[in-house]
Formats: C-alpha cells, structure tokens, sequence
C-alpha cells in the first residue's frame, strides 16, 4: 500500500499516526518533491513508520533527505526516545557499522600547485593507506592495547604519536565517548578488531582528495580559513569487524528482550530494550567501544594521510597546513539533554546515517567552534560534490540536533553493476578530472555517480529547512576506495 | 544453474535460497555468502583449515541468521573463505557443523558484508522442499 504523505510545507511531509496502528507518533520526512520521487522508489517509508513503533519515541520518527531502505531502521533515520518513560534503545538504530563517519582535513595547498603531483598522491595514499575488504593494518595492537582503544579512542592515537591534541578538539565526543565498557564486548568482537586498526574498508568507505568549488557563507569560511582552490581530504570509515560483531550479537539478545519487556515493533531488526535495562547498559557500553574504535581507527588514517602527502609533496604535515576541521559519527546513539514541552529530560538519539548537527553556542561544540556552530560535513558520491555544513538551533529544537549524512543510495548494488560500465565511468571521470584508485573493480561500478542521489539535492532540503547551513562546495579531484 | 539468486535491495544484498531439504538449505545459504562476495583468484596458500561450529537458537529463523553470522564473523576473524560446509546435526534448532576454509588472499573480495540481519527474514517449506530469504547487510 502506498504511504499518502501530507504535506506540511515545501520541505516537510508527514506520515499521519493513523496509517498505521501502532505508530506511537508520525513520521517526518525532509525531502522536496524532486526527492520524493525516489524515496517512494523504495520501502524506505515503509520503515519511517515501522521506527514509530519504538517505546519511548518522541515527536516524530523522523527522516533526513538522503533516506533510502535500510533494515529495519531506514537508513537515514533519527529517532530520540524518552529515557524516563521508558524509552528503548535499539542497535539497529546505529546499524552495524558503529560509528561510521567522516572527517575533514584542510590543507594550505593551492589545487592548481599541485595538479602535476595528483596521481602520485592518489596511488602513494592507496599504497599507505590499507583498504579492502578484512584489510590489516600496519598499526598493529596487543589485546591489552586494544582494550585501551575502546576506552580512549581517538585519545589513543594521539598518545602514540598519531596526531596532536588539536586533532581531539575537532573531533565528536573529543574522539572518545564516556561510558564505554570493554568487559561488554566478546572475545570474538575483539579478534575481529585486533588487526583491522587503521584501514579503510571497503563499500562506500573511501579517501578522497577535494577541492573548494564554490563558498556559501564567507564570514564561516574566513573564520575556518578556507577559500576556492583549496585542496582538502575527507576520510570515511567506522568500527570495521568489530562494530560489525557488538551490533551483531546485541541484535540477537534484544530480539529476546521484545517478550521480556512486552514490545511490538513490526520488524525483528528493530529489536530493543529499555535503555535502563541491564541489557541496554550492556549494549550501550559496547557499543560506545565500538564507537571510540572508529575514532581511533579514522585518527590512524589521518595519520597515515599526512605521512602521505610529507612524502609526495615534502616539508612537513604541519608545514602543508594539514589540520583537522572536524570529525562527525553518522551511525551513533547518543544520551543527550533536551527541553522538549518546557522540561529539561534526557533522551536516547538514534542517528542512522544522519549527523549531529549542533548550532551555535552549544556546550557540546568544542570551545573553536561554539560561535559558528558545529561543522557538519556531507560526502557525496566520487564524481559530484561534497559539503561542508555548520549546525543550527533549528535542528536542537525540531530533530533533536540532526541532519542529513550524504547523498543517499538511489541503485542497489545489483543494479548499479548491471546498467554501468567500468570503462565508460572511468572516462567519463577522468574528462572531469577525477583519478580513482580501487581495491576492487566492481566497488568503482557499485558506488558510481549514478547510484547515488544528487548531494546537491539533498543538501538544498536540509539548508532549506533550516536544520543546518551550507558553508562550501568540494568536487573531487582524486578517490581511493576499498 | 546457482541455488541462491539475488534480489534488488537499495542498499544491501537480498539473497533467496532453496534446497530440498533443511540442512542443504544451510548448507548453500553458508555458501552463497561467500559465492556472492568473493572470486577465488590466486594460490597463494594451499593449506585449508576446519573448523567444528555448534550453535543453538530459539527457533528456526534465528538460527538461520546467527549460522550465517557465524561464518562471516568466523572468517573475518581467522581470514578464511570458507568453500565446503558439513552440517552434521540439525534437531530441535541446534546445529552443529564442520567447515572449511581456504586463506582469505587466494580471494578477490569484492563485498565486504557487514551481518546477516532480521529484515525482512524468511525460512519456510515450500513444495520442492525448503525456501529462505535473507537481506545482507554490504
């Protein structure tokens, strides 16, 4: 049955409570009619109304522009339950890449001084740089190192010399969140992280270098020093095997928690628990290990980065201006405080494939950052653009501080490898100026341009709204995926 | 002709399997994830490895799911594609099975998948014997 949206203005439509019984408060989609179009393509909404299920949820199970049909929750979903009325976590929520995301790196270099050296860059960052699928890291860790990682994250690498404390303050959580417990995760979820510190990935993980093609708020850009030309290196990855094994096994034991605490949701991928129960504390605590592994993993390929482009380019990483402007988590939930009808409550924020978009002068926003509001960055697909955003008080106050975290898949897999050529994308990029460096083939095809949305598009709806704003435009000059 | 095949997930892998009886419906379902993930491609390490699997589920679709999530996480874990299955006991939701894998660099890998999950889960009889659906997350 089609969902019949309502349309509340030019970039909100609501699915009423009553299209399905058991929906606990409607659905919200931030989309304009172009995107639309897609989103119906799929059963994406299908999901958005299944999320409004979970107990505890609050104001509306919401989605981002980049929405498109996940497993159980839609991928591109928020969701904030009430803790005190006993609101639900749930690992689907997060998905099993934890904490995967993004970090933005600028540098001082012009584009046009360093065209010549682009492909040596390219393929030096794909020699340094282990990707692939189960690739293993150069950064080898002992158990009780490992253990260390998932209380400190991000702090860990920096502690080994992989970056400065600076790099922390640019970093979500400062690079590890509290309230991590390692007693929580398996012994097999620890095996699995053991080798894989410091690689990419494969998917839609990636490195790529960028340049500065357009800037929306000046003020925003002097403030962050950034200007057209410029080159810059985003860097996507997550929690690798061992998010994979937390998300895993704390899905299985909460499809048993459905009976134990009386809970209908539609879907087994939507399992949870009370967030104060023992088994939410458990997976919580996991789940934050998983979270401070990825930052720890995305700070090591920071590093590594930098040692790149010293090598190719000379001088040194500090010299070629390579500093963090900020890392963000796009698949997290997170404990946060919100005044929602007149009362200070505490509330469990799913982001799943969505990103924390706080505004100005939120504590949470690291001290640099608290008069612009907290930048947001929005990768794209390899041959069009990427974003940076900052975040705004609308987004605190209508989507519990969250916005969008891409382009959005448009192509399954399948199809995508069906109706793309390896050869004519790859022309088609180089005549744009683009040098890709793969593990595999088929990842090129799979994530090709024409798989994905237009981020243009999806980042339009979200300034739009107003739950975040545009600060400048990157097109890629150089890919390496996994 | 395979005895899986895909089906269009925007985001993921679906996988539809059949077979004539359950425990060669583990069996290819254990199979196909590493068929659709992977090519064997070069020699580099001719030594296989077995290993004994026991697992126990309160029904039959969990058990399905957490048996496939076992040999994902099993050959991230040892770095192993694993090519012959074995099961040796399937009674009352309990499994138990031998398999085995070959070194994961005689592979071209070309999806890492991430799970097997619940969405949209499906293990029923059909009347050539069994059928399952199962949505992988890529």
């Amino acid at each position: 049955m089609e969902i019949k949206l309502e349309k509340i203005d030019d970039y909100r439509w609501r699915i009423p409570k009553s299209y399905k019984p058991g929906m606990r408060v409607p659905g919200i989609i931030y989309a304009d009619e172009k995107l639309l179009k897609d989103i119906y393509h799929d059963k994406a909404l299908e999901q958005v109304a299944n999320v409004a299920f979970l107990p505890g949820i609050v104001n509306a199970s919401m989605a981002m522009p980049d929405i498109h049909w996940g497993y159980g929750f839609p991928i591109g979903g928020v969701a904030a339950t009430d803790i005190e009325e006993g609101g639900v976590v749930s690992p689907g929520g997060v998905g099993f890449d934890i904490n995967c995301g993004i970090r933005m790196v600028k540098t001082n270099l012009d584009y046009e001084n360093i065209k010549d050296k682009l492909k040596d860059l390219v393929y030096a960052l794909f020699n340094n740089v282990p990707s692939g699928v189960g690739s293993k890291g150069d950064i080898r860790v002992s158990a009780r190192e490992e253990k260390e990682i998932l209380i400190k994250g991000a702090k860990w690498a920096v502690a080994q010399g992989y970056g400065t404390q600076d790099d922390l303050d640019c970093t979500e959580e400062n690079g590890a969140i509290q309230g991590a417990d390692p007693d929580a995760v398996s012994e097999r979820a620890y095996e699995r992280g053991k080798a894989q510190s410091g690689t990419l990935g494969s998917g839609n993980h990636f490195l790529e270098i960028q340049v500065i093609d357009q800037l929306y708020d000046r003020d925003i850009c002097d403030y962050l020093e950034l200007r057209l030309g410029q080159v810059v290196v985003m860097i996507h990855s997550g929690s690798r095997g061992l998010g994979y094994q937390v998300c895993e096994e704390y899905s299985r034991n909460m499809v048993h928690c459905l009976q134990k605490y009386n809970i209908n949701v539609p879907d087994r991928q939507l399992a949870c628990a009370p967030v104060n129960s023992p088994e939410a504390q458990s997976y919580l605590g996991a789940m934050r290990c998983a979270a401070n592994y990825a930052w720890a993993n995305r700070q090591c390929l920071m590093h590594l980065t930098r040692l790149t482009f010293e090598k190719v380019l000379g001088g040194s990483w500090q010299g070629l201006g390579m500093n963090l402007i900020y890392d963000v988590a796009h698949n997290i939930a997170k404990i946060e405080k919100y005044n929602i009808k007149g009362k200070e409550k505490y509330f469990c924020v799913h982001r799943k494939g969505a990103t924390r978009a706080f505004g100005p002068g939120n504590p949470a926003v690291t001290e640099r950052y608290r008069k612009i509001g907290q930048p947001v960055i929005i990768p794209g697909d390899m041959g069009r653009n990427s974003y940076l955003l900052v975040g705004t008080k609308k987004a605190e106050e209508e989507t519990f501080g969250s916005t969008c975290h891409g382009a959005g898949r448009l192509k399954s897999r399948t199809a995508a490898a069906k109706s793309i050529r390896l050869d004519v994308l790859l022309k088609d990029l180089e005549s744009k100026g683009i040098i890709v460096k793969a593990s595999g083939r088929d990842t090129i095809v799979e994530e090709a341009p024409q798989a994905y949305k237009d981020v243009n598009d999806v980042v339009d709806v979200v300034h739009n709204a107003g739950i975040s704003k545009r600060v400048c435009r990157m097109r890629p000059v150089g890919v390496i995926k996994g | 002709m395979k005895n899986y095949e895909i089906f269009e997930h925007t985001a993921d892998i679906g996988l539809r399997i059949k077979a004539k009886s359950l425990e060669e419906l583990f069996k290819n379902a254990g199979l196909a994830i590493f068929d659709v993930s992977t090519k064997r491609q070069y020699v580099r390490n001719k030594t296989h490895t077995d290993i004994f699997i026991k697992l126990q589920a309160e029904n039959l679709e969990e058990l399905f799911v957490t048996w496939l999530n076992e040999l994902l996480s099993l050959s991230s874990a040892k770095g192993l594609v694993f090519h012959n299955i074995k099961i040796t006991k399937l009674v009352d939701f309990n499994l138990e099975a031998t398999v085995t894998g070959s070194d994961i660099g005689n592979f071209q890998v070309h999806n890492e998948i991430k799970a097997a999950t619940y969405h949209q889960l499906r293990v029923e009889k059909s009347p050539d014997g069994w059928v399952a659906d199962v949505i992988l997350d890529v």
